[in-house]
């Protein structure tokens, strides 16, 4: 008989992990399935918390409007993002400057402007402060499950993580749009060579993976009761682990390792001190760089 | 033509000038106030601005000196770097006799040593490291630190009949300052310290560390937390079904922690020197004045930056019109039974305010006095 204290263990790191992951799926589609250096998504997420958050204190409607209101601004975000700091270098479209890696990796420093002009910019409108919600939308009314507590939210955010995973799949190996995502994800020339519109497929996949982003910020922010601009970055940086320990380009292959990155901090907190735990998962990062540099999942050449 | 041109060139140039002269000779007495007003503190340091603003308008509408105080802002963002670089500004500015701030031990510690070789009072409203004051004799602090919350803290316990005690703390020296000296006091009246963890300031998820705290079975947790990390932890603690009394320092004492958890806030002790709903007529006045800004009572850090700035400007009356950076020094030093709203107030030999802690505890969504 396992001791109840590390089933409750198991639990709470199993759920941390299902949080990462949630985060993780967006952020794997965007940066490493399409393969576009992009770090805006933790700001995605942190103003699609906040939308939803005026949603709730302006009109009060029901969870579940709340949600799809939040996905469709989500999915407005990705556009616009992808208009302001990708777009404009992709103006060029001589061969050499499709080819060209500087072109292409360019976008880190535009979406890390953007990031840091969105934070600042809510810091500047809503102060720094983590913002009071109304208790009735807190997903975190606990479930006994005999000698475990879980809360509400673990449910909802699982079954959200698992109705994006299970969907991505089947768009990106089923339909033509994943098909024409994995064309450009793999040489963007031969993509419009072939005829794909590389323009529309790129806003596409934004569209997508900052929907899925913002979703996990309200369902996050709600979870916690925790909403304020600097929410993203600790959630952005784990699902960048999380990605690269996967082999960057698979998801379920970033699902996994965020779920083993939640298990491994909600067990470290056991046996070493808690302000140790994020070390774990950190170490497991450079312990899979230096004996797997493909990643755990990355052995294919396929980006999906 | 161009004459004329260059006539109404040289006149608009030369017309601010002419306005500013006179302005710069009524001698306006020149503060600084280091502090956070962006970045992850910004709340505290915005806080602290409202509260200097508050001070400094009610002093130059009271007419105490024939001349208007200034006081400069300067955003530190909790940085360490950028405390120097502001530290040194100030320093340069020869205008400058004094300087509040900053808001966290380290940054107040590293611009303490610039201050320390150029001479220049420095008064932090929450600085509370051990070693801050005893950098140099220019340093001074308007809050108690550890070494006097710890063990009263860990007297209240004991006296309630709590000896096995679990205590966390945010792994920071404030947070290690919090530890020791509750550690030391309770070891000393026959309790026990059952379990000590540090956690990184700002962690989302308490969970882990509470079920590990449950596991060792304490009769209480003392915390070393500020607001937000309060809420998230008694929220979750709630969550899990667990239902032992939590004490904290006077750092956890913010109207925010029962906006934030609501009712799962509800039996959180803590110590402190401010009570908004004071009698007292200073309280009262910087209550209503700080609601009318802010429409929500003030925490205590608040209470304790609008007592420093007052605490200042009180050492430039004594000085003016010799207002010298060491002329307020000496001015500071000499600071006894100064009437704050976190109470009276004396600055003892080493630098050290001498304030009254009272215990408080969430009664009803509300922080109230009590007596155990």
């Amino acid at each position: 008989m396992i001791d109840p204290y590390y089933l409750q263990q198991l639990a709470i790191g199993l759920s941390q992990g299902v949080i990462y992951a949630l985060m993780a799926i967006g952020f794997t589609l965007i940066f490493g399935v399409l393969n576009v250096v992009n770090f805006a998504h933790g700001e995605v997420y942190t103003v699609g918390a906040f939308a939803g958050l005026l949603l709730i204190t302006a009109f009060a409607p029901p969870f579940l409007v709340v949600l799809f209101a939040v996905l469709a601004f989500g999915a407005a975000l990705g556009f616009g993002l992808e208009r302001i700091a990708f777009k404009p270098f992709r103006r060029f479209s001589d061969e050499a400057s499709l080819k060209s890696r500087a072109m292409r990796e360019s976008t880190l420093m535009s979406s890390l402007a953007v990031s840091i002009v969105v934070r600042e910019g809510l810091e500047i409108g809503f102060g720094s402060q983590m913002q009071t919600l109304p208790f009735d939308y807190l997903i975190n009314k606990p479930i006994e499950l005999g000698p475990v507590t879980i809360v509400t939210g673990d449910v909802i955010i699982f079954a959200v993580a698992a109705v994006m995973l299970g969907g991505l799949q089947y768009l990106l190996k089923r339909t033509r749009i994943g098909l024409s995502i994995r064309a450009v994800s793999a040489n963007p020339l031969g993509a419009k060579y072939v005829g794909i519109d590389t323009d529309r497929t790129i806003i596409t996949t934004f569209a997508l993976g900052s929907m899925m982003g913002a979703g996990a910020g309200i369902l996050v922010g709600l979870y916690y009761g925790a909403i304020f601009p600097a929410m993203g970055f600790v959630p952005g940086i784990k699902a960048f682990v999380a990605m690269v320990m996967g082999g960057l380009s698979s998801i379920p292959g970033a699902v996994v390792c965020a779920l083993l990155l939640g298990l491994s901090e909600g067990l470290a907190t056991t046996f070493i001190s808690s302000n140790w735990a994020d070390m774990v998962a950190y170490g497991f990062l450079i312990v899979t760089l230096i004996f797997f540099p493909q990643g755990l999942f990355g052995a294919g050449r396929e980006r999906v | 033509m161009t004459l004329t041109r260059r006539h109404l060139v040289a006149l608009a140039l030369a017309a601010p000038a002419a306005f500013a002269l006179p302005a710069a000779a009524a001698e306006t007495v020149k503060l600084g106030y280091q502090l956070p007003l962006t970045g992850n503190t910004a709340q505290y340091g915005q806080d602290f601005k409202t509260a200097a603003e508050i001070a400094l308008a009610r002093f130059n509408a009271s007419g105490r000196i024939p001349a208007k105080v200034e006081i400069v802002f300067e955003d530190s963002r909790s940085d360490a770097k950028e405390g120097v670089t502001i530290a040194r500004k100030f320093v340069d500015d020869e205008k400058i006799v004094g300087v509040l701030g900053d808001f966290t031990s380290g940054v107040s510690m590293a611009a303490a040593q610039v201050y320390k070789e150029a001479g220049m009072p420095q008064l932090s409203q929450t600085a509370s490291h051990p070693d801050y004051t005893k950098i140099s004799e220019w340093q001074f602090r308007n809050i108690t630190t550890q070494a006097g919350e710890g063990p009263y803290n860990a007297d209240w316990m004991v006296a309630k009949g709590y000896k096995k005690v679990a205590v966390i703390a945010e792994q920071t020296d404030w947070g290690q300052s919090v530890t020791k000296y509750f550690a030391d006091e309770i070891a000393a009246k026959g309790g026990k310290v059952v379990l000590t963890e540090y956690f990184n300031r700002g962690l989302p998820d308490f969970r882990s560390l509470l079920t590990k705290i449950q596991r060792e079975k304490p009769d209480a947790i003392y915390t070393g937390f500020f607001y937000e990390d309060a809420a998230n932890f008694l929220k979750q603690m709630k969550q899990l079904g667990i239902a032992i009394p939590v004490y904290s320092t006077s750092a956890a004492h913010n109207q925010k922690v029962i906006e934030l958890a609501g009712a799962d806030a509800e039996g959180l002790s803590l110590t402190t020197n401010f009570l908004p709903n004071s009698p007292k007529p200073e309280v009262k006045e910087f209550v209503a004045e700080w609601v009318k800004v802010r429409g929500a009572e003030p925490g205590q850090f608040p209470a304790q930056a609008f007592d420093a700035v007052n605490i200042m400007l009180e050492a430039v009356v004594k000085t003016y019109p010799k207002s010298t950076r060491a002329a307020i020094r000496d001015a500071l030093a000499a600071t006894k039974d100064f009437p704050g709203v976190t109470g009276s107030t004396t600055f003892g030999a080493d630098r050290e305010p001498v304030k009254q802690l009272s215990k408080v505890r969430i009664v009803g969504g509300v922080f109230t006095p009590v007596a155990d």
